[in-house]
Protein backbone atom coordinates (compact mmCIF):
# COMPACT_ATOMS: atom_id res chain seq x y z
CA UNK A 1 0.00 0.00 0.00
CA UNK A 2 1.35 3.42 -0.98
CA UNK A 3 2.02 5.98 1.72
CA UNK A 4 0.37 9.43 1.54
CA UNK A 5 3.64 10.93 0.26
CA UNK A 6 3.75 8.30 -2.51
CA UNK A 7 0.18 8.39 -3.79
CA UNK A 8 -0.65 12.08 -3.48
CA UNK A 9 1.75 13.19 -6.25
CA UNK A 10 0.26 10.48 -8.51
CA UNK A 11 -3.31 11.44 -7.68
CA UNK A 12 -2.68 15.16 -8.25
CA UNK A 13 -1.49 14.63 -11.80
CA UNK A 14 -4.09 12.67 -13.74
CA UNK A 15 -3.90 14.31 -17.15
CA UNK A 16 -3.91 12.28 -20.33
CA UNK A 17 -3.62 12.72 -24.10
CA UNK A 18 -6.88 12.90 -26.05
CA UNK A 19 -7.33 10.60 -29.01
CA UNK A 20 -10.73 11.38 -30.50
CA UNK A 21 -11.11 15.10 -29.69
CA UNK A 22 -8.68 17.98 -29.87
CA UNK A 23 -7.37 19.54 -26.68
CA UNK A 24 -8.79 22.92 -27.65
CA UNK A 25 -12.23 21.32 -27.90
CA UNK A 26 -11.94 19.92 -24.37
CA UNK A 27 -10.64 23.26 -23.10
CA UNK A 28 -12.02 25.96 -25.42
CA UNK A 29 -10.36 29.34 -25.07
CA UNK A 30 -13.66 31.11 -24.50
CA UNK A 31 -14.18 29.29 -21.22
CA UNK A 32 -10.69 28.09 -20.23
CA UNK A 33 -9.26 31.54 -20.92
CA UNK A 34 -6.47 33.11 -22.88
CA UNK A 35 -3.76 32.77 -23.90
CA UNK A 36 -4.67 29.29 -25.05
CA UNK A 37 -1.64 27.08 -24.46
CA UNK A 38 -1.16 23.33 -24.92
CA UNK A 39 -1.08 21.27 -21.73
CA UNK A 40 2.68 20.91 -22.03
CA UNK A 41 2.88 24.55 -20.88
CA UNK A 42 0.75 23.82 -17.81
CA UNK A 43 2.09 20.44 -16.74
CA UNK A 44 4.35 21.90 -14.05
CA UNK A 45 1.44 23.75 -12.40
CA UNK A 46 1.93 23.26 -8.67
CA UNK A 47 0.11 24.43 -5.58
CA UNK A 48 2.27 25.28 -2.59
CA UNK A 49 -0.02 23.64 0.00
CA UNK A 50 -1.09 20.13 -0.98
CA UNK A 51 -4.00 18.30 0.52
CA UNK A 52 -6.06 15.19 -0.12
CA UNK A 53 -9.84 14.94 -0.08
CA UNK A 54 -9.81 12.99 3.18
CA UNK A 55 -7.59 15.57 4.86
CA UNK A 56 -9.78 18.34 3.51
CA UNK A 57 -12.98 16.79 4.92
CA UNK A 58 -11.39 16.10 8.31
CA UNK A 59 -10.13 19.69 8.62
CA UNK A 60 -13.37 21.27 7.50
CA UNK A 61 -15.40 19.11 9.86
CA UNK A 62 -13.32 20.27 12.81
CA UNK A 63 -13.60 23.90 11.74
CA UNK A 64 -17.37 23.63 11.35
CA UNK A 65 -17.70 22.12 14.82
CA UNK A 66 -15.73 25.05 16.23
CA UNK A 67 -18.09 27.52 14.51
CA UNK A 68 -21.15 25.69 15.86
CA UNK A 69 -19.65 25.85 19.34
CA UNK A 70 -19.12 29.59 19.02
CA UNK A 71 -22.69 30.05 17.78
CA UNK A 72 -24.02 28.11 20.75
CA UNK A 73 -21.87 30.11 23.15
CA UNK A 74 -22.12 33.68 21.81
CA UNK A 75 -24.34 33.70 18.70
CA UNK A 76 -27.74 34.14 20.29
CA UNK A 77 -30.04 37.13 20.17
CA UNK A 78 -29.14 38.11 23.71
CA UNK A 79 -25.48 38.33 22.63
CA UNK A 80 -26.37 40.51 19.65
CA UNK A 81 -28.43 42.78 21.87
CA UNK A 82 -25.29 43.68 23.82
CA UNK A 83 -23.48 45.01 20.74
CA UNK A 84 -23.18 48.75 20.12
CA UNK A 85 -25.80 49.94 17.62
CA UNK A 86 -23.34 51.34 15.05
CA UNK A 87 -21.37 48.08 15.03
CA UNK A 88 -24.61 46.13 14.66
CA UNK A 89 -25.14 48.00 11.41
CA UNK A 90 -21.64 47.22 10.22
CA UNK A 91 -22.64 43.62 10.79
CA UNK A 92 -25.72 44.08 8.57
CA UNK A 93 -23.58 45.47 5.76
CA UNK A 94 -21.37 42.39 5.75
CA UNK A 95 -24.24 39.98 6.44
CA UNK A 96 -25.76 41.09 3.14
CA UNK A 97 -22.65 41.52 1.02
CA UNK A 98 -20.86 38.29 1.98
CA UNK A 99 -22.91 35.06 1.74
CA UNK A 100 -24.26 35.04 -1.82
CA UNK A 101 -21.11 36.69 -3.15
CA UNK A 102 -19.33 33.63 -1.78
CA UNK A 103 -21.87 31.49 -3.61
CA UNK A 104 -20.84 33.09 -6.90
CA UNK A 105 -17.33 31.98 -5.95
CA UNK A 106 -18.63 28.41 -6.03
CA UNK A 107 -19.57 28.89 -9.68
CA UNK A 108 -16.22 30.40 -10.59
CA UNK A 109 -14.31 27.65 -8.84
CA UNK A 110 -16.40 24.94 -10.48
CA UNK A 111 -15.50 26.45 -13.83
CA UNK A 112 -11.86 26.11 -12.80
CA UNK A 113 -12.57 22.57 -11.62
CA UNK A 114 -13.70 21.65 -15.15
CA UNK A 115 -11.81 24.02 -17.44
CA UNK A 116 -8.57 24.62 -15.50
CA UNK A 117 -5.69 23.43 -17.63
CA UNK A 118 -4.00 20.98 -15.27
CA UNK A 119 -5.46 18.27 -13.04
CA UNK A 120 -3.80 19.64 -9.86
CA UNK A 121 -5.38 23.03 -10.62
CA UNK A 122 -8.76 21.38 -11.16
CA UNK A 123 -8.52 19.48 -7.87
CA UNK A 124 -7.64 22.61 -5.94
CA UNK A 125 -10.51 24.47 -7.59
CA UNK A 126 -12.88 21.67 -6.49
CA UNK A 127 -11.79 22.27 -2.89
CA UNK A 128 -12.18 26.00 -3.52
CA UNK A 129 -15.80 25.45 -4.62
CA UNK A 130 -16.51 23.43 -1.47
CA UNK A 131 -14.92 26.21 0.60
CA UNK A 132 -17.18 28.81 -0.98
CA UNK A 133 -20.28 26.70 -0.26
CA UNK A 134 -19.17 26.74 3.34
CA UNK A 135 -18.69 30.52 3.25
CA UNK A 136 -22.24 30.87 1.92
CA UNK A 137 -23.83 28.56 4.45
CA UNK A 138 -22.09 29.66 7.64
CA UNK A 139 -23.11 33.34 7.53
CA UNK A 140 -26.63 32.46 6.35
CA UNK A 141 -26.95 30.09 9.30
CA UNK A 142 -25.55 32.51 11.85
CA UNK A 143 -27.38 35.62 10.67
CA UNK A 144 -30.69 33.82 10.23
CA UNK A 145 -30.90 33.58 14.01
CA UNK A 146 -30.83 37.38 14.19
CA UNK A 147 -33.76 37.99 11.79
CA UNK A 148 -36.19 37.50 14.69
CA UNK A 149 -34.33 40.26 16.52
CA UNK A 150 -33.98 42.72 13.62
CA UNK A 151 -35.60 42.24 10.20
CA UNK A 152 -32.78 44.12 8.46
CA UNK A 153 -30.75 40.92 8.93
CA UNK A 154 -33.11 39.30 6.43
CA UNK A 155 -31.01 41.05 3.80
CA UNK A 156 -28.31 38.43 4.38
CA UNK A 157 -30.29 36.31 1.94
CA UNK A 158 -32.40 38.94 0.21
CA UNK A 159 -29.77 41.49 -0.85
CA UNK A 160 -28.56 39.97 -4.13
CA UNK A 161 -32.12 39.15 -5.16
CA UNK A 162 -33.09 42.82 -5.26
CA UNK A 163 -32.37 45.73 -7.56
CA UNK A 164 -31.19 47.84 -4.65
CA UNK A 165 -28.54 50.18 -6.08
CA UNK A 166 -25.77 48.67 -3.98
CA UNK A 167 -26.89 45.17 -4.97
CA UNK A 168 -26.77 46.25 -8.64
CA UNK A 169 -23.18 47.40 -8.10
CA UNK A 170 -22.13 44.30 -6.15
CA UNK A 171 -23.76 41.98 -8.71
CA UNK A 172 -22.06 43.84 -11.57
CA UNK A 173 -18.76 43.18 -9.81
CA UNK A 174 -19.30 39.54 -8.83
CA UNK A 175 -21.04 38.55 -12.07
CA UNK A 176 -17.93 39.61 -13.94
CA UNK A 177 -15.42 38.35 -11.37
CA UNK A 178 -16.90 34.91 -10.83
CA UNK A 179 -20.15 33.96 -12.55
CA UNK A 180 -19.40 34.87 -16.16
CA UNK A 181 -15.66 34.55 -16.19
CA UNK A 182 -13.22 32.21 -17.95
CA UNK A 183 -10.98 30.06 -15.76
CA UNK A 184 -7.75 32.02 -16.25
CA UNK A 185 -9.20 35.47 -15.57
CA UNK A 186 -11.27 34.08 -12.69
CA UNK A 187 -8.26 32.61 -10.90
CA UNK A 188 -6.00 35.62 -11.45
CA UNK A 189 -8.70 38.14 -10.54
CA UNK A 190 -10.25 36.19 -7.67
CA UNK A 191 -7.33 34.35 -6.12
CA UNK A 192 -4.45 36.73 -6.82
CA UNK A 193 -6.13 40.14 -6.60
CA UNK A 194 -9.36 39.67 -4.61
CA UNK A 195 -8.30 37.04 -2.10
CA UNK A 196 -4.57 37.61 -1.78
CA UNK A 197 -4.88 41.37 -2.14
CA UNK A 198 -8.12 42.41 -0.52
CA UNK A 199 -9.73 39.83 1.70
CA UNK A 200 -7.29 40.72 4.46
CA UNK A 201 -9.47 43.77 4.81
CA UNK A 202 -12.45 41.57 5.49
CA UNK A 203 -10.90 38.74 7.37
CA UNK A 204 -8.04 40.32 9.29
CA UNK A 205 -9.24 43.90 9.62
CA UNK A 206 -12.84 43.09 10.44
CA UNK A 207 -11.94 40.23 12.77
CA UNK A 208 -9.84 42.68 14.74
CA UNK A 209 -12.65 45.27 14.82
CA UNK A 210 -15.15 42.59 15.84
CA UNK A 211 -12.90 41.58 18.73
CA UNK A 212 -12.61 45.22 19.84
CA UNK A 213 -16.41 45.51 19.60
CA UNK A 214 -16.88 42.30 21.67
CA UNK A 215 -18.57 40.60 18.69
CA UNK A 216 -16.99 37.19 19.16
CA UNK A 217 -19.35 35.35 16.84
CA UNK A 218 -18.43 37.50 13.84
CA UNK A 219 -14.75 37.42 14.80
CA UNK A 220 -14.67 33.61 14.88
CA UNK A 221 -16.76 33.29 11.73
CA UNK A 222 -14.48 35.42 9.56
CA UNK A 223 -11.37 33.89 11.08
CA UNK A 224 -12.66 30.43 10.20
CA UNK A 225 -13.40 31.55 6.64
CA UNK A 226 -9.96 33.12 6.32
CA UNK A 227 -8.25 29.76 6.90
CA UNK A 228 -9.96 28.45 3.74
CA UNK A 229 -9.21 31.60 1.78
CA UNK A 230 -5.52 31.36 2.58
CA UNK A 231 -5.46 27.84 1.09
CA UNK A 232 -7.42 28.30 -2.10
CA UNK A 233 -6.00 31.78 -2.81
CA UNK A 234 -2.78 29.99 -3.78
CA UNK A 235 -4.40 28.72 -7.00
CA UNK A 236 -3.92 32.14 -8.57
CA UNK A 237 -0.14 32.31 -8.26
CA UNK A 238 0.84 29.40 -10.54
CA UNK A 239 -1.86 30.41 -13.05
CA UNK A 240 -0.49 33.94 -13.14
CA UNK A 241 3.13 32.72 -13.34
CA UNK A 242 2.39 30.59 -16.41
CA UNK A 243 0.46 33.33 -18.25
CA UNK A 244 3.25 35.81 -17.41
CA UNK A 245 5.67 33.74 -19.49
CA UNK A 246 3.49 34.11 -22.57
CA UNK A 247 1.57 37.38 -22.27
CA UNK A 248 2.79 39.66 -19.45
CA UNK A 249 0.87 42.63 -20.88
CA UNK A 250 -2.40 40.76 -20.47
CA UNK A 251 -1.56 39.86 -16.85
CA UNK A 252 -0.70 43.49 -16.12
CA UNK A 253 -4.06 44.54 -17.58
CA UNK A 254 -5.97 42.00 -15.49
CA UNK A 255 -4.18 43.04 -12.31
CA UNK A 256 -4.70 46.76 -12.99
CA UNK A 257 -8.37 46.29 -13.81
CA UNK A 258 -9.21 44.03 -10.89
CA UNK A 259 -7.24 45.92 -8.28
CA UNK A 260 -9.27 49.01 -9.15
CA UNK A 261 -12.59 47.18 -9.18
CA UNK A 262 -11.79 45.58 -5.81
CA UNK A 263 -10.69 48.91 -4.38
CA UNK A 264 -14.03 50.50 -5.28
CA UNK A 265 -16.05 47.79 -3.50
CA UNK A 266 -13.88 47.17 -0.45
CA UNK A 267 -13.26 50.84 0.30
CA UNK A 268 -16.99 51.09 0.89
CA UNK A 269 -17.58 47.77 2.64
CA UNK A 270 -14.64 48.05 4.99
CA UNK A 271 -13.93 51.77 4.97
CA UNK A 272 -17.24 52.77 6.50
CA UNK A 273 -17.12 49.90 9.00
CA UNK A 274 -13.75 50.98 10.35
CA UNK A 275 -14.08 54.75 10.23
CA UNK A 276 -17.78 55.27 11.01
CA UNK A 277 -19.58 52.17 12.35
CA UNK A 278 -17.04 51.19 15.00
CA UNK A 279 -16.99 53.20 18.22
CA UNK A 280 -14.13 55.68 18.05
CA UNK A 281 -12.43 54.32 21.18
CA UNK A 282 -12.52 50.81 19.71
CA UNK A 283 -10.83 51.60 16.39
CA UNK A 284 -7.33 50.15 16.50
CA UNK A 285 -6.43 51.98 13.27
CA UNK A 286 -8.01 54.04 10.52
CA UNK A 287 -9.08 52.48 7.24
CA UNK A 288 -6.22 54.28 5.51
CA UNK A 289 -3.67 52.98 8.02
CA UNK A 290 -4.97 49.44 7.60
CA UNK A 291 -4.86 49.72 3.80
CA UNK A 292 -1.29 50.96 3.90
CA UNK A 293 -0.06 48.25 6.24
CA UNK A 294 -2.05 45.20 5.11
CA UNK A 295 -3.00 45.81 1.52
CA UNK A 296 -0.69 48.27 -0.21
CA UNK A 297 2.65 46.93 1.08
CA UNK A 298 1.64 43.32 0.55
CA UNK A 299 0.25 43.95 -2.92
CA UNK A 300 3.36 45.81 -4.05
CA UNK A 301 5.48 42.96 -2.76
CA UNK A 302 3.35 40.44 -4.74
CA UNK A 303 3.68 42.56 -7.89
CA UNK A 304 7.43 42.67 -7.45
CA UNK A 305 7.59 38.90 -7.00
CA UNK A 306 6.05 38.37 -10.44
CA UNK A 307 7.80 41.21 -12.28
CA UNK A 308 4.62 43.29 -12.54
CA UNK A 309 4.43 47.09 -12.40
CA UNK A 310 2.30 49.23 -10.11
CA UNK A 311 -1.06 49.99 -11.76
CA UNK A 312 -0.87 53.17 -13.87
CA UNK A 313 -3.42 54.92 -11.61
CA UNK A 314 -1.36 54.36 -8.44
CA UNK A 315 -1.02 58.05 -7.46
CA UNK A 316 -4.75 58.54 -7.86
CA UNK A 317 -5.49 55.51 -5.70
CA UNK A 318 -3.15 56.77 -2.98
CA UNK A 319 -5.03 60.08 -3.03
CA UNK A 320 -8.41 58.29 -2.82
CA UNK A 321 -7.31 56.60 0.41
CA UNK A 322 -7.90 59.99 2.03
CA UNK A 323 -11.33 60.76 0.68
CA UNK A 324 -13.35 58.25 -1.39
CA UNK A 325 -15.08 56.29 1.39
CA UNK A 326 -15.79 59.54 3.24
CA UNK A 327 -17.58 60.91 0.16
CA UNK A 328 -19.55 57.69 -0.16
CA UNK A 329 -20.54 57.54 3.51
CA UNK A 330 -21.80 61.14 3.62
CA UNK A 331 -23.75 60.53 0.39
CA UNK A 332 -25.17 57.26 1.66
CA UNK A 333 -26.16 58.86 4.98
CA UNK A 334 -28.19 61.43 3.12
CA UNK A 335 -29.85 58.66 1.07
CA UNK A 336 -29.97 56.13 3.92
CA UNK A 337 -33.55 55.03 3.20
CA UNK A 338 -32.25 53.47 -0.04
CA UNK A 339 -30.19 50.95 1.98
CA UNK A 340 -30.96 48.14 4.45
CA UNK A 341 -28.89 49.26 7.44
CA UNK A 342 -28.76 52.28 9.72
CA UNK A 343 -26.26 55.10 9.96
CA UNK A 344 -24.72 57.45 12.50
CA UNK A 345 -23.51 61.02 12.15
CA UNK A 346 -19.92 61.45 13.31
CA UNK A 347 -20.04 63.60 16.43
CA UNK A 348 -17.35 65.93 17.77
CA UNK A 349 -15.11 63.14 19.11
CA UNK A 350 -15.38 61.18 15.84
CA UNK A 351 -14.74 64.25 13.74
CA UNK A 352 -11.69 65.15 15.79
CA UNK A 353 -10.36 61.63 15.23
CA UNK A 354 -11.18 61.75 11.50
CA UNK A 355 -9.42 65.11 11.17
CA UNK A 356 -6.30 63.65 12.77
CA UNK A 357 -6.35 60.58 10.53
CA UNK A 358 -7.42 62.34 7.32
CA UNK A 359 -6.09 65.92 7.49
CA UNK A 360 -5.79 66.35 3.72
CA UNK A 361 -9.49 66.81 2.89
CA UNK A 362 -11.27 66.76 6.23
CA UNK A 363 -12.14 70.48 6.18
CA UNK A 364 -14.41 69.84 3.20
CA UNK A 365 -16.02 66.78 4.76
CA UNK A 366 -16.50 68.57 8.08
CA UNK A 367 -18.49 71.28 6.30
CA UNK A 368 -20.83 68.59 4.91
CA UNK A 369 -21.44 67.05 8.35
CA UNK A 370 -21.98 70.48 9.86
CA UNK A 371 -24.66 71.17 7.27
CA UNK A 372 -26.39 67.81 7.87
CA UNK A 373 -26.24 68.39 11.63
CA UNK A 374 -27.77 71.83 11.16
CA UNK A 375 -30.72 70.28 9.36
CA UNK A 376 -31.36 67.95 12.34
CA UNK A 377 -31.13 70.94 14.67
CA UNK A 378 -33.68 72.79 12.57
CA UNK A 379 -36.25 70.01 12.28
CA UNK A 380 -35.58 68.36 15.63
CA UNK A 381 -34.93 64.70 16.39
CA UNK A 382 -37.40 61.89 15.95
CA UNK A 383 -38.30 59.11 13.52
CA UNK A 384 -41.01 61.33 12.01
CA UNK A 385 -38.29 63.73 10.80
CA UNK A 386 -36.08 61.18 9.05
CA UNK A 387 -37.17 62.29 5.57
CA UNK A 388 -36.69 65.96 6.43
CA UNK A 389 -32.99 65.10 6.75
CA UNK A 390 -32.80 63.05 3.58
CA UNK A 391 -31.90 63.70 -0.05
CA UNK A 392 -34.74 64.15 -2.50
CA UNK A 393 -33.03 64.54 -5.89
CA UNK A 394 -31.92 61.30 -7.52
CA UNK A 395 -28.24 60.51 -6.87
CA UNK A 396 -26.25 59.40 -9.92
CA UNK A 397 -24.16 56.31 -10.64
CA UNK A 398 -21.03 55.30 -12.56
CA UNK A 399 -21.58 53.27 -15.73
CA UNK A 400 -18.69 50.96 -14.83
CA UNK A 401 -18.63 50.35 -11.07
CA UNK A 402 -22.36 51.25 -10.71
CA UNK A 403 -21.54 53.10 -7.49
CA UNK A 404 -22.50 56.73 -6.78
CA UNK A 405 -20.61 59.47 -8.62
CA UNK A 406 -18.71 60.31 -5.44
CA UNK A 407 -15.09 60.25 -6.60
CA UNK A 408 -12.66 63.14 -6.43
CA UNK A 409 -13.24 65.66 -3.66
CA UNK A 410 -16.13 67.90 -2.61
CA UNK A 411 -14.32 70.72 -4.39
CA UNK A 412 -13.87 68.81 -7.65
CA UNK A 413 -15.84 65.69 -8.50
CA UNK A 414 -13.94 63.62 -11.10
CA UNK A 415 -16.98 62.25 -12.99
CA UNK A 416 -16.54 62.30 -16.77
CA UNK A 417 -18.97 61.91 -19.65
CA UNK A 418 -17.88 59.60 -22.48
CA UNK A 419 -19.59 58.88 -25.81
CA UNK A 420 -19.38 55.34 -27.17
CA UNK A 421 -21.11 54.45 -30.44
CA UNK A 422 -23.40 57.47 -30.13
CA UNK A 423 -24.49 56.72 -26.57
CA UNK A 424 -23.52 58.78 -23.52
CA UNK A 425 -21.96 57.14 -20.50
CA UNK A 426 -20.68 58.69 -17.30
CA UNK A 427 -17.86 57.35 -15.13
CA UNK A 428 -16.84 58.30 -11.61
CA UNK A 429 -13.15 58.29 -12.41
CA UNK A 430 -10.48 57.87 -15.07
CA UNK A 431 -9.76 54.20 -14.19
CA UNK A 432 -13.45 53.26 -14.50
CA UNK A 433 -13.58 54.93 -17.94
CA UNK A 434 -10.33 53.16 -18.90
CA UNK A 435 -11.72 49.73 -17.95
CA UNK A 436 -14.87 50.40 -19.99
CA UNK A 437 -12.85 51.54 -22.99
CA UNK A 438 -10.69 48.39 -22.96
CA UNK A 439 -13.71 46.07 -23.13
CA UNK A 440 -16.79 48.10 -24.16
CA UNK A 441 -18.54 45.02 -25.54
CA UNK A 442 -18.58 43.64 -21.99
CA UNK A 443 -20.09 46.70 -20.31
CA UNK A 444 -21.91 48.88 -22.86
CA UNK A 445 -25.37 47.34 -22.56
CA UNK A 446 -25.59 47.42 -18.77
CA UNK A 447 -27.84 50.21 -17.48
CA UNK A 448 -27.08 51.98 -14.21
CA UNK A 449 -30.01 52.84 -11.91
CA UNK A 450 -30.44 56.35 -13.35
CA UNK A 451 -30.69 54.99 -16.92
CA UNK A 452 -33.25 52.45 -15.71
CA UNK A 453 -35.35 55.24 -14.21
CA UNK A 454 -35.06 57.37 -17.37
CA UNK A 455 -36.05 54.44 -19.59
CA UNK A 456 -39.06 53.62 -17.40
CA UNK A 457 -37.68 50.28 -16.17
CA UNK A 458 -37.54 51.58 -12.60
CA UNK A 459 -39.96 53.97 -10.86
CA UNK A 460 -38.99 57.63 -10.78
CA UNK A 461 -40.70 58.49 -7.49
CA UNK A 462 -38.59 57.79 -4.39
CA UNK A 463 -41.26 55.89 -2.38
CA UNK A 464 -41.94 53.56 -5.32
CA UNK A 465 -38.25 53.16 -6.06
CA UNK A 466 -37.60 52.15 -2.43
CA UNK A 467 -40.42 49.66 -2.11
CA UNK A 468 -41.01 48.28 -5.61
CA UNK A 469 -37.51 48.30 -7.04
CA UNK A 470 -35.15 48.26 -4.06
CA UNK A 471 -37.52 45.89 -2.16
CA UNK A 472 -37.29 47.86 1.09
CA UNK A 473 -40.09 48.49 3.57
CA UNK A 474 -40.58 51.19 6.20
CA UNK A 475 -39.34 48.66 8.73
CA UNK A 476 -36.17 47.73 6.86
CA UNK A 477 -35.04 50.86 5.06
CA UNK A 478 -32.08 52.66 6.56
CA UNK A 479 -32.47 55.32 9.23
CA UNK A 480 -30.32 57.35 11.55
CA UNK A 481 -29.55 54.99 14.45
CA UNK A 482 -30.57 57.71 16.90
CA UNK A 483 -33.11 59.52 14.65
CA UNK A 484 -31.04 62.66 15.10
CA UNK A 485 -31.19 62.49 18.87
CA UNK A 486 -27.53 63.20 19.64
CA UNK A 487 -26.66 64.94 22.85
CA UNK A 488 -23.95 66.97 21.11
CA UNK A 489 -26.46 68.30 18.57
CA UNK A 490 -27.89 70.48 21.30
CA UNK A 491 -24.66 72.45 21.33
CA UNK A 492 -24.68 75.08 18.62
CA UNK A 493 -21.11 74.63 17.40
CA UNK A 494 -20.03 71.03 16.79
CA UNK A 495 -17.04 71.38 14.50
CA UNK A 496 -14.12 69.57 16.09
CA UNK A 497 -10.86 71.23 15.18
CA UNK B 1 -39.84 67.38 -22.34
CA UNK B 2 -37.43 67.78 -19.35
CA UNK B 3 -33.74 67.33 -20.06
CA UNK B 4 -31.94 65.00 -17.59
CA UNK B 5 -28.55 66.40 -16.61
CA UNK B 6 -25.75 65.41 -14.27
CA UNK B 7 -25.28 68.25 -11.80
CA UNK B 8 -22.21 68.65 -9.57
CA UNK B 9 -22.43 71.21 -6.80
CA UNK B 10 -19.09 72.37 -5.42
CA UNK B 11 -18.79 71.18 -1.83
CA UNK B 12 -21.09 68.20 -2.35
CA UNK B 13 -20.19 64.52 -2.11
CA UNK B 14 -22.29 63.11 -4.96
CA UNK B 15 -23.54 64.10 -8.42
CA UNK B 16 -27.30 64.60 -8.73
CA UNK B 17 -29.78 64.04 -11.53
CA UNK B 18 -31.40 67.37 -12.37
CA UNK B 19 -34.30 67.70 -14.77
CA UNK B 20 -34.06 70.97 -16.70
CA UNK B 21 -36.53 72.71 -18.98
CA UNK B 22 -34.94 73.99 -22.16
CA UNK B 23 -36.55 77.39 -21.65
CA UNK B 24 -35.39 77.94 -18.07
CA UNK B 25 -32.38 80.12 -17.41
CA UNK B 26 -28.93 78.98 -16.44
CA UNK B 27 -29.42 80.90 -13.19
CA UNK B 28 -32.57 78.91 -12.45
CA UNK B 29 -30.80 75.64 -13.22
CA UNK B 30 -27.96 76.56 -10.85
CA UNK B 31 -30.49 77.33 -8.14
CA UNK B 32 -32.22 74.01 -8.76
CA UNK B 33 -28.96 72.15 -8.12
CA UNK B 34 -28.24 74.21 -5.01
CA UNK B 35 -31.68 73.31 -3.64
CA UNK B 36 -31.15 69.64 -4.46
CA UNK B 37 -27.81 69.58 -2.60
CA UNK B 38 -28.86 71.80 0.30
CA UNK B 39 -28.87 68.96 2.82
CA UNK B 40 -25.09 68.75 2.47
CA UNK B 41 -23.97 72.13 1.11
CA UNK B 42 -24.82 75.56 2.51
CA UNK B 43 -26.47 77.96 0.06
CA UNK B 44 -24.19 80.53 -1.61
CA UNK B 45 -25.45 83.67 -3.32
CA UNK B 46 -22.63 84.09 -5.79
CA UNK B 47 -22.17 81.06 -8.02
CA UNK B 48 -21.27 80.24 -11.62
CA UNK B 49 -22.70 77.45 -13.70
CA UNK B 50 -19.84 75.83 -15.63
CA UNK B 51 -20.44 73.75 -18.76
CA UNK B 52 -17.67 72.41 -21.00
CA UNK B 53 -15.11 74.30 -18.87
CA UNK B 54 -16.84 77.68 -19.47
CA UNK B 55 -18.84 79.79 -17.03
CA UNK B 56 -22.26 80.33 -18.61
CA UNK B 57 -24.10 83.64 -18.77
CA UNK B 58 -26.84 83.25 -16.11
CA UNK B 59 -29.40 84.89 -18.39
CA UNK B 60 -29.04 82.29 -21.15
CA UNK B 61 -31.64 79.57 -21.42
CA UNK B 62 -30.63 75.94 -21.06
CA UNK B 63 -31.16 75.50 -24.81
CA UNK B 64 -29.07 78.58 -25.64
CA UNK B 65 -26.29 77.35 -23.38
CA UNK B 66 -26.24 74.14 -25.46
CA UNK B 67 -26.90 71.72 -22.59
CA UNK B 68 -28.12 68.36 -23.86
CA UNK B 69 -29.45 65.23 -22.19
CA UNK B 70 -26.96 63.48 -19.89
CA UNK B 71 -24.40 66.27 -20.07
CA UNK B 72 -22.44 67.32 -16.99
CA UNK B 73 -22.62 70.78 -15.51
CA UNK B 74 -21.07 72.21 -12.35
CA UNK B 75 -22.15 74.95 -9.97
CA UNK B 76 -19.16 76.56 -8.30
CA UNK B 77 -18.53 79.51 -6.03
CA UNK B 78 -18.03 82.77 -7.91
Amino acid sequence: MLSREEWLPLARKLDWDYSYVREDEVFPEVISGRPWLPHSEWKDWEESFKTSYREYVDNQYEKDMAVYAVRDAVGRIENAQKLALPWMNSLKVHAAALPLAEFTGVIGNLRGARFGRDSAWRTMATFGALDEYRHTQIPLLLFHELVKFDSQFDWAHKFYHTNNWFAVAARHFFDELTVGQNAIEFHIATNFVFETGFTNLQFVGLASLARESSDHMFERMVTSIQTDEARHAQIGHPVLATVMKHDPGYVQYLVDKWFWRNWRLFSILTGISIDYLTAVDQRPYSFKEFMEEWIIDQFLSSLDEFGLQKPWYWDLLMDELDIYHHMIYASAYSYRATLWFNFVIPGPAERKWLRQKYPKYWDDMDAVWEQVSERWRTVGPGPENEFAVHGTAMPTFCDLCQLPLSAGTPRKNTARVHIHEGRKYIFCSEPCQWIFSREPERYANHKDVVKRVLSGEAPAQLPDLLTEYFRLTPETWGKDVYHGNYEWLGARKTSAT
Amino acid sequence: MPIPLYGFLQGDTVGLLILADEGETVQSLARKLQDAGSLRVAFRDQVHLVYNDRAMDPALTVAQAGLQALDRFDVISA
